[in-house]
């Protein structure tokens, strides 16, 4: 079974959560419930990202999502014509960024935690940049049935 | 967005939205900001009618955290699935105290 689709907004935080809803629904049969929040999570900071930081807030600007529903994975793609990333941006977020001191107020982060989110999420992640947009594509890994894999 | 109760000087702020995400954290952090500087320091913020949060509505938490400041505690209570999962994920859990219900969140900081 191989499927896709494709699905836009247009550049409003008040808007992510309907395609995230829908991308989650799309991803029902396919995973876990706890692998549908982690896809979810990670879309939403994916097309955050690109509204407050690609597209500086403004409105009006197209962010198109494609969802590819593989026999053994999900692959999301979020897709937009703001200017690219640095690549370093994305290479650098990991989950040391949760290695805060708790004691310390002033250590604990406040922003700047989504691309580690995704990161942690999803089994890949990769950016790519061309003349005419930016590409993140996303990977989700369907899990095979437990207690199956030996027998 | 927020409901609030007042109960043995804990301010139980009830959250009425589905999701805290970066449409609505700026309304959350105003709204949490006003409750914080009508002098209430010791918060339980009800979570359980919240089914997602995302790294925007986190940091919306932990700014309301800051407001407080050392002096003051701000404890979650009713936080599920995803939510209660974002709070370990992150780390966020050695940082906010939750709590199953409101009930033992402000048993806890009333004592």
């Amino acid at each position: 079974m191989v499927s896709s689709i494709s699905l836009s907004i247009d550049s409003d935080l008040d808007k992510v959560s309907l395609l995230a809803r829908a991308v989650r629904a799309l991803c029902e049969d396919m995973l876990s419930p706890d692998d549908q929040d982690a896809v979810e999570l990670s879309l939403v900071e994916a097309i955050n990202n690109v509204i407050k930081h690609g597209y500086h807030g403004e409105r009006g600007k197209d962010v198109q999502v494609a969802v590819g529903l593989q026999a053994d994975q999900v692959v999301i793609e979020v897709i937009d014509h703001a200017p690219p990333m640095p690549a370093q941006v994305l290479d650098n977020a990991s989950e040391d960024r949760f290695n805060f001191d708790e004691t310390d107020l002033a250590d604990i982060p406040e922003g700047g935690m989504g691309l580690a989110l995704i990161r942690m999420n999803m089994d890949e992640v990769e950016y790519r940049s061309n003349e005419s947009e930016n590409r993140l594509r996303m990977v989700k890994r369907i899990a095979p049935p437990v207690g199956k894999s030996l027998t | 967005m927020l409901s609030t109760d007042l109960r043995e000087n804990v301010l139980v702020v009830r959250v009425e939205e589905k999701r805290i995400d970066a449409s609505k954290a700026p309304a959350f952090k105003d709204e949490m900001t006003r409750c914080i500087e009508a002098g209430q320091n010791q918060i339980v913020l009800d979570l359980s009618q919240v089914d997602f949060i995302d790294s925007s509505g986190l940091g919306a938490l932990v700014t309301c955290l800051k407001r407080l400041g050392p002096k003051g505690s701000l404890a979650v209570a009713g936080a599920t699935g995803a939510v209660s999962r974002l709070f370990t994920l992150t780390r966020m859990d050695r940082v906010f105290a939750l709590h199953p219900n409101v009930d033992a969140a402000v048993e806890q900081l009333s004592a």
